[in-house]
């Protein structure tokens, strides 16, 4: 029994509910579409400065340069150089900073860190709840819950060793259970449409997989019926779950037609095991739009990059192999400044995101287009900046005219850190999470250094919600 | 302690509990005939009527149904809802939550003929929700303590038939297990492999018999099943063949078994579909590094038809590789089967087969499966009565080796190594019981502790993690003398701070240091330390302590001199680890009320110009022998890591540190924050947190349950929430605030804190009383029996998995006389559970 005291006093996320009960706090109608959520992370910090836009009155950039809470309209702004591929969706975009988060680990490298808000490292105990992105995938089910696709590192603190396999990822089921993803778009074209594959190698170790499971479901279930009470459940309740992902197999067996449309038509440079990092990103960003089209998920969360990402192919820097922590450090790569690799790669990214947005709007849905139904988020893995404390954490929304959130055409500026009304990477999560239906109190871990400024770390930032 | 008297009936807890589980008793483990009986023709008997209408009516009638609840029209009520409500009525009565206090209350006889009535009525329908509540570890103690040891019980002890998960190392070292690796080459961790198991986080025993495998574990599972089943067939298919040429799918992860069963090699070696005796042979194979068996008859005719198929489909090696995930996924690789063998005794218990027997023995003692003894005992009939149990156990308690490894692997990172042991499993039972490894869950601010509290972070369990190796090391040690252990763990005054080296080995380096010192620090080592160093250089190489050589030896060499001298120079022993080596983070001596000790950074600036020397700070006089005594220290209750992990970010808690000893060391229990309680401790800036708590925790609702924690609690004051000993509490409040510091702690006015406290519930009247401080306090919970009683209770959770029954009563009155008998030899303890019908017995329950 948790009272509210408690659970400030221990900062304990309470989400746990919505993971046994899957669609429990869903309240959208039959008919409805669902809404659909993209989480993309990049490493190395994202520098509040960068996301201010240049054209700010002399008054406003000066509140900017104080930190001070203010909000603009963006169509009477221009957007930073690096955004311009957002040019087109400024009325479906939200520039958010003043976020905090010292409550996550900070620094380098930072694990589950921003979407559980907790401090995670490499440990597994150190996962303590279900990632926010895992919260919204369990209110909006569908056949693969949710896919996490990964740019992975390939060395420093947070190596993953096979950056094409499938993966320990940055999301977390639960407490001290890391998700899977997948980081290459061979892999994971293999695993999430190997049902549709015209592979012969594909269709055969589909067969295989589901006469295991089969197997594997008749064997518990006739054990389950020679035993008696609790341990008779104890069986069954592990051939359900067997059960269940047959089931979910099946559910994508009869999708068969509709992922068919939508098998990502990649040319054969995305299948390479020596992939640039940039194609990477461009083939797990077509797995990713057929993957929420088709219906599979509507929850997608990319790991765009992190500091351990050794980069290749950024354009005008093609033959570079760049090493993000030297960036990091200040240090250029060939003519370029590191600021300037930085604002290419942003700019890269948000190439990407346009095509995502683009793409989703043109899907007819109901009366609009699937954007409509569609948050995308975007922002650092560790706050503000490489060597991170937590201060800041911005953040660019991307959200279509059915959603929830009052995010529109704005840049927001909250109240900075220890100011009275700042917010917290916890208060942005539990926003979301009670604008989708789940009454949760607070997601995530509470900063004890914000304790001694009196301010209430708990629940909704309540002007989205508006 | 002194020893229970049989009969002796020493309960303070409400008697309502002792005519309901004379109910549990009689319905539950005596007619099981009741529980087959399903048709619903409802009546309520005239004795039961009269109890209802007599006690219960006036507020749950037809006239009043208070809380929404009516029991006058319990027989019209459709089944699903009545009960329901009976659930919620037996739950009432059980907790002794119904009638109020302020009622009459019904006459004992009334009382049970009520609970027996309501039990048997939902057993019926086998939907009685309270057995399944009273299996959870936080139900425990609501078996009658008094009539556990009164030995009036003549019920046979036993366990239920049962599944049990395996707990997270266990199922690590099962791993090792299928792939058949012994000694060094077994691993610590698997590249592909995610334990899909946690224990719950509650201080106390964690590992119950009540957990099921679902869907997250299975997710987890069916990733490990397939990188281990690709790890066997890549053996297979390189065996024999030169490792160092061997290429890997994925050149980071190229570990692989270097055996493989030969059942395994002849099919991924043979170009033709193997023939059925090679596919029996490598199912057996494959059940055989599983789940340490051959497959049985319906098994073979399961499986060799799956085997024929997905061979056809995918090949020779793809299609072994299905049989080998299918066994892997079996539910009896992740739970432990104990049902027991044989024609039920007169009371329905079956003995455990000799093979659960050995793998229950063997998980009780550690987290390996049977050695290679135990299995022989197995294989020639030898493990059968309670003397071979007796002599099993007796024999791996006093073999170092075989479960030799760490106590918490979890806790070890970068800059430190958890303790290693021989029995890691009898520590772990009392860092669960004691439940301080919590502190490294509790965060602080760092600023606080004078900025010496490191947070468990990337690589390292932070301050938390040594504090609890630390006191690892104390229950190791009382282990290891295996003398009145209970009491000294709760009583001892000697304590390990930093102690990374033996006694001997310290005493070394410390008389090298000492020598080295002397004889150099009336040189020019300051100001000429490269000529100090060339004079010396055949002194220097011949003390291994000193690691003064190589490119930076000049740097090296002055840091170990001035090291030297602000402590041998001023008379008092360095710590044995130079504080300038790579990685150290030797910072929480201040936790102990002991000096600090010089940071990393201390010698960083000692060659830089504009170096000005030191500033003078009383580093400890390090004690190299320990452990060692500690003032204002008395046992594992007044060691940081218990009180840290009993604290709250910013504060001490007393209510959980009192409710800790009544749950752990009174058997007693206190019902949890009702639901309608915002239980927040008020803001005031001139009052202490104790007063703070007292002030919101006085009124009749609360007091009720906070008499039973608070008294306990409260003398705990005396630390501070990071485990510092303290006569004045700051008074952190904006208001209070003297002045702010950088790094350190802000400096607020002060009160005096107040340890007064009372012990209540010891069933003791010398013992019972006013206390003045913790230490008295602890010296009396450490001469009660019903302490003593309390952790042999939950020594038995620990190693049955379970909580106790009424049945289990003369089992828990053997270990207690075992460990009376024995001098408390926790030992006798363990000798005593693992050789009692509890643990050899198992009989099926409805």
């Amino acid at each position: 029994m948790t009272t509210r005291r408690r659970f400030l006093q221990t900062g304990l996320c309470t989400a746990g509910a919505a993971a046994l009960a899957p669609g429990l706090f869903a309240n959208e109608g039959a008919n409805k579409p669902p809404t659909r959520f993209i989480f993309i992370h990049k490493g190395n910090g994202l520098f509040p400065k960068a996301m201010v836009p240049p054209s700010l009155s002399r008054e406003e950039m000066e509140k900017e340069d104080r930190k001070e809470s203010f909000e603009v309209s963006l169509t009477e702004h221009q957007l930073p150089e690096w955004m311009r591929p957002l040019e087109d969706h400024k009325q479906n975009m939200t520039i958010l900073q003043g976020l905090s988060g010292k409550m996550c680990t900070t620094g380098h490298h930072t694990w589950q860190s921003s979407l559980g808000v907790y401090k995670a490292n490499e440990r597994l105990s150190s996962i303590k709840w279900a990632t926010v992105d895992f919260e919204l995938a369990r209110l909006f089910p569908s056949p693969f819950e949710h896919i996490e696709l990964a740019c992975f590192p390939h060395g420093g603190g947070n190596a993953r060793g096979n950056i094409n396999g499938i993966e320990k990822g940055f999301s977390a089921r639960g407490p001290q259970r890391p998700n899977y993803a997948f980081g290459s778009p061979k892999v994971a074209i293999q695993e999430l449409f190997k049902s549709v594959s015209h592979d012969k190698r594909d269709q055969i170790k589909y067969e295989l997989e589901r006469q295991v499971l089969e197997f594997a479901f008749g064997g518990q279930s006739n054990r389950g019926r020679h035993l008696r009470g609790v341990e008779k459940l104890k069986v069954l309740n592990y051939a359900d779950s067997l059960q269940a992902i047959r089931e979910r197999n099946q559910k994508v067996d009869a999708m068969a037609d509709v992922i068919q449309q939508h098998v990502p038509q990649l040319e054969k440079k995305f299948f390479a095991d020596d992939i640039s990092t940039t194609d990477r990103q461009v083939g797990h960003t077509e797995i990713l739009l057929s993957a929420l089209i088709s219906g599979m998920t509507n929850v997608v969360t990319f790991t765009i990059d992190e500091l351990g990402t050794r980069y290749t192919g950024i354009p005008t820097i093609e033959n570079e192999n760049v090493n993000l922590h030297d960036v990091g450090h200040g240090k250029g790569v060939g003519s370029l400044k590191a600021e300037e690799v930085r604002e290419k790669l942003r700019h890269h990214h948000m190439t990407l995101v346009d095509k995502m947005v683009k793409r989703l709007k043109s899907v007819p849905e109901q009366d609009g287009s699937m954007f409509d139904n569609t948050v995308l988020l975007y922002f650092p893995d560790n706050g503000e900046t490489h060597h991170s404390h937590g201060t800041e954490w911005p953040f660019i929304v991307m959200a279509g005219n059915n959603v929830r959130l009052d995010v529109s055409g704005k840049y927001i500026r909250l109240p900075s850190y220890g100011q009275q009304g700042h917010k917290t990477l916890g208060n942005w999560y539990t926003t979301i999470l009670n604008a989708y239906g789940h009454p949760i109190p607070h997601y995530g871990a509470l900063d004890t250094g914000l304790a001694k400024y009196g301010i209430d770390q708990s629940g909704t930032i309540e002007q989205f919600l508006a | 302690m002194p020893k229970q008297q049989p009969g002796e009936n020493l309960s303070r807890l409400p008697r309502i509990h002792r005519h309901f589980l004379t109910a549990l008793s009689v319905v539950v483990f005596a007619s099981s005939a009741l529980g087959q009986s399903t048709p619903d023709h409802f009546v309520i008997p005239d004795s039961v009527q009269t109890v209802l209408d007599n006690r219960c009516m006036d507020c749950h009638g037809s006239d009043a149904a208070e809380g929404d609840v009516r029991l006058d029209n319990l027989a019209v009520l459709p089944l699903p809802e009545r009960l329901e409500l009976l659930n919620r009525a037996q739950d009432q009565l059980f907790f002794g939550l119904m009638p109020p206090e302020e009622s009459e209350q019904p006459t004992s006889k009334e009382h049970t003929a009520l609970a027996v009535w309501m039990r048997s009525e939902l057993l019926k329908h086998r939907a009685s929700k309270l057995d399944e509540k009273l299996r959870h570890p936080a139900y425990g103690n609501y078996v009658d303590h008094a009539r556990l040891f009164s030995g009036k019980i003549s019920d046979k002890p036993f366990t239920p038939a049962r599944q049990w998960l395996v707990s997270p190392q266990i199922f690590h070292e099962r791993v090792n297990d299928v792939f058949r690796l012994t000694g060094r080459a077994r691993q610590r961790s698997f590249y592909g492999v995610t334990n899909p198991f946690v224990l719950p986080e509650h201080s106390g025993v964690r590992d119950y018999d009540i957990t099921t495998l679902e869907g997250g574990h299975l997710l987890v599972m069916l990733s490990n099943a397939q990188w281990i089943s690709q790890k066997q067939i890549f053996a297979a298919v390189h065996a024999g063949a030169d490792r160092r040429q061997v290429e890997h799918p994925n050149p980071k992860d190229r570990w692989y078994p270097s055996e493989s069963p030969t059942a395994f090699v002849t099919i991924v070696r043979k170009e033709t579909s193997p023939t059925d005796p090679e596919m029996v042979a490598a199912i057996h194979a494959q059940f055989d590094c599983v789940l340490r068996r051959d497959a049985g008859d319906g098994e073979l005719e399961r499986y060799l038809p799956l085997l024929r198929s997905t061979i056809e489909i995918g090949g020779n090696a793809e299609g072994l590789r299905q049989i080998l995930v299918s066994v892997l996924l079996e539910s009896e690789f992740l739970y432990r089967q104990e049902f027991g063998v044989g024609t039920p005794d007169e009371d329905g218990r079956m003995k455990l087969s000799s093979f659960e027997a050995a793998q229950a023995i063997s998980y009780a003692l550690g987290d390996l499966g049977p050695d290679p003894e135990l299995q022989k005992a197995v294989a020639e009939g030898r493990l059968s009565t309670p003397e071979d149990f007796r002599r099993e156990v007796i024999r791996l308690l006093a073999d170092t080796e075989y479960y030799n490894g760490a106590v918490d692997p979890g806790l070890s990172g970068k800059n430190m190594q958890s303790h290693v042991t021989s029995h890691p499993k009898l520590v772990r039972f009392f860092r669960e019981f004691f439940g301080y490894p919590g502190a490294v869950r509790v965060f602080k601010d760092q600023k606080r502790s004078d900025g010496y509290y490191q947070n468990p972070s990337r690589g390292t369990a932070g301050t938390p993690g040594f504090l609890i190796k630390e006191a690892d090391r104390i229950v190791d040690l009382h282990l290891q003398r295996d003398e009145a252990v209970f009491e000294n763990l709760l009583t001892t005054e000697e304590y390990f701070v930093y102690h990374d080296k033996d006694n001997e080995t310290g005493r070394r380096i410390i008389a090298e240091w000492t020598e080295a010192y002397e004889q150099l620090k009336d040189t020019d080592w300051k100001t000429d330390p490269e000529r100090v160093i060339a004079e010396n250089l055949e002194f220097i190489q011949s003390r291994k302590s000193l690691r003064i050589l190589g490119g930076k030896q000049r740097r090296e060499f002055l840091r170990h001199m001035y090291f030297f001298g602000e402590t041998i120079g001023k008379g008092r022993t360095p710590f044995t680890t130079v504080s300038f080596a790579h990685g150290y983070t030797y910072n929480h001596s201040p936790f102990y009320n002991l000096p600090p000790t010089p940071g990393i950074f201390r010698y960083g600036r000692i060659e830089q110009k504009n170096f000005k020397g030191l500033d003078d700070i009383e580093f400890w006089d390090y004690p190299v022998d320990q452990p060692f005594k500690i003032a204002s220290r008395k046992g594992l209750l007044t060691h940081p890591a218990w009180l840290i992990a009993h604290s709250s970010n910013f504060h001490t808690d007393p209510i959980r540190r009192g409710r800790w000893i009544r749950e752990k060391l009174l058997a007693g229990h206190v019902p949890d924050v009702p639901i309608t309680v915002d239980a927040q401790v008020p803001d005031d800036p001139h009052r202490t947190f104790r007063e703070r708590v007292e002030g919101v925790t006085q009124n009749d609702e609360c007091r009720k349950c906070h008499q039973h924690m608070n008294p306990l609690g409260f003398p705990f004051e005396v630390f501070d929430d990071f485990g510092r000993y303290r006569h004045n509490e700051p008074l952190e409040h904006p208001e209070q605030l003297i002045s702010k510091s950088g790094n350190r702690a802000d400096i607020f006015k002060t009160r005096s804190v107040s340890t007064l406290g009372e012990l209540r519930g010891t069933g003791d009247p010398k013992l019972d009383g006013k206390v003045q401080d913790p230490f008295g306090l602890i010296d009396r919970l450490a001469r009660s029996r019903r302490v003593r009683q309390s952790i042999i209770r939950h020594a038995f959770r620990f190693f049955m998995g379970r909580n106790e029954l009424l049945s289990d009563s003369q089992t828990l009155i053997d270990a207690d006389n075992a460990y009376v008998d024995s001098g408390g030899s926790f030992r006798a303890v363990v000798v005593s559970f693992l050789t009692s019908d509890s643990f050899m017995y198992r009989k099926e329950l409805p």
